[in-house]
């Protein structure tokens, strides 16, 4: 049998916002794309088969592994990173109650805890604990600080309601 | 761990796809179908597949439709887990089906696995199978001689062993409208409450006429407990016509066990298993009742 040489693919992308092309190998994951062509370190590979969640972005309005995701089929994608919720220095409320509520050990996590925080706001934005709970299931907190992380979604939703009213 | 090299082809017609998949199937290729990718991209990486080419169905519209037509619900295979959890279409007529797609994985996993890629990967731990099979759901599978139809228990032939053939392809998944009258429970025991893998799961519909204090019909499967899934007719029959008494359920319960062992012979799960079958069955039968 032949030995399968690499074979490239162009992919077109909205990543936080803007536009990216770029010719890639097709047995790449969505991942590493983002991490070691775009330099989006934020999602991180934890376990590499979808059960951590340390590489949760939001793809098209869902979160995703995107570990799990090949390349390819990110084409035509709109995704946003942890890199993209942040307005300059301005962090998202998300992120500043993650800072107050000490939600924030060592940081493997966060960044997919606080997009998957994110997608669950934004479709219901006064969640029960519960339902924050189920909504960050798929990550998984290896120092166990789920408390606060809990707790600083919470007082996310209860400052966007404020805002709002 | 890489993903290994392969031709990356994604046809935008279910046409195109059956082409491909025959046209490596003629050429001696391995072709692997990629969905959601949420087994696919996990046995690429472990290299448990070194597929020539993967051939992506996600691009093929058509294959993402759910429609009611007459009397049955047809759901494309492209149908997340997250769909079929959330849309009403499915909630109404096929609800057993949502709440087994709700359990399965975290919401990243339901958010790109797939229905289609459940049933065909042939987990004996898949969460949605057992709902198909109490809902009597059948399967179409296209490839270049045409379609066939069959049942969801007639697809598999054992653990992770299907009976697609190469060059086919599952294009839709048919489930007929349960009779109104019946209550579905669905039922999952694993070591977590998320992102867990079934230890056992199961599924139940049944009928209980208050009126005449009988069971009118029952079905009832168990996940994870058989080398393929089959409904448990024996603790069917061991409720259809009787009251809903503790001793009836006993019986019903033990009927499950011992079909399960028939099927499975005594494997070191088994001491484990065949009591939890039992009282699964059970917890599950109360609850259908009790839903009116």
């Amino acid at each position: 049998m032949e030995a399968l040489g690499e074979e490239t693919l162009t992919i077109s992308m909205i990543v936080n916002g803007e536009s990216v092309v770029r010719e890639i190998s097709v047995n790449r994951t969505l991942l590493s794309i983002l991490r070691e062509d775009l330099g989006l370190t934020g999602a991180k590979e934890g376990c590499g088969v979808g059960e951590c969640g340390a590489c949760t972005v939001i793809m098209n309005g869902r979160t995703v592994n995107a570990c799990m995701v090949l390349a390819p089929k990110a084409d035509g994608a709109t995704i946003t990173t942890i890199e993209g919720l942040s307005s300059g220095e301005q962090l998202h409320p998300l992120q500043e109650a993650f800072v107050e509520k000490g939600a924030v050990q060592c940081g493997f996590c966060t960044p997919g805890m606080i997009l998957s925080a994110k997608v669950l706001l934004d479709k219901n934005p006064s969640p029960s604990r519960l339902e924050i709970r189920e909504e960050i299931s798929g990550n998984l907190c290896r120092c166990t600080g789920y408390q606060q992380i809990v707790d600083a979604i919470e007082l996310t939703a209860n400052r966007m309601q404020e805002t709002d009213t | 761990m890489s993903i290994p090299y392969f031709r990356y082809i994604a046809p935008r017609s279910l046409e195109e796809a059956i082409d491909f998949l025959g046209q490596a199937r003629e050429s001696g290729k391995r072709a692997r179908v990629l969905a959601g990718g949420t087994d696919l991209i996990v046995q690429l990486r472990a290299r448990e597949t070194v597929p020539d080419v993967v051939v992506d169905i996600s691009r093929i519209k058509r294959l993402s439709r759910v429609e009611r037509m007459g009397s049955e619900i047809r759901i494309g295979p492209l149908v997340t887990h997250a769909d079929l959890a959330n849309l009403d279409l499915i909630r109404e007529y096929a609800g057993v089906l949502s709440e087994a797609a709700r359990t399965v994985g975290s919401p990243q996993i339901r958010n790109l696995g797939t229905l289609g890629g459940n049933i065909v990967n042939a987990s004996p731990a898949a969460d949605t199978i057992p709902a198909l099979v109490i809902l009597d759901a059948k399967l179409v599978l296209r490839g270049p001689e045409g379609e066939r139809l069959l049942t969801i228990t007639d697809f598999f032939k054992g653990p992770y062993q299907t009976v697609i053939k190469e060059d086919e392809l599952l294009t839709g998944v048919i489930v007929p409208l349960p009779p109104p009258s019946g209550r579905a429970v669905f039922l999952k025991l694993a070591r977590r409450k998320a992102v867990a893998i079934a230890r056992m799961n199961l599924a139940c519909m049944l009928y209980y006429d208050r009126q005449k204090e009988l069971f009118e019909w029952v079905r009832l499967c168990v996940g994870s407990s058989t080398p393929k899934p089959v409904r448990m007719t024996q603790a069917e029959k061991a409720l259809v016509g009787k009251a809903y008494t503790e001793s009836v359920l006993q019986k019903a319960g033990k009927a499950a066990a011992e079909q399960m062992v028939a099927l499975s012979g005594f494997r070191s799960s088994t001491a484990y298993k065949k009591p939890v079958v039992g009282d699964l069955v059970i917890r599950a039968v109360h609850l259908a009742v009790e839903k009116g």
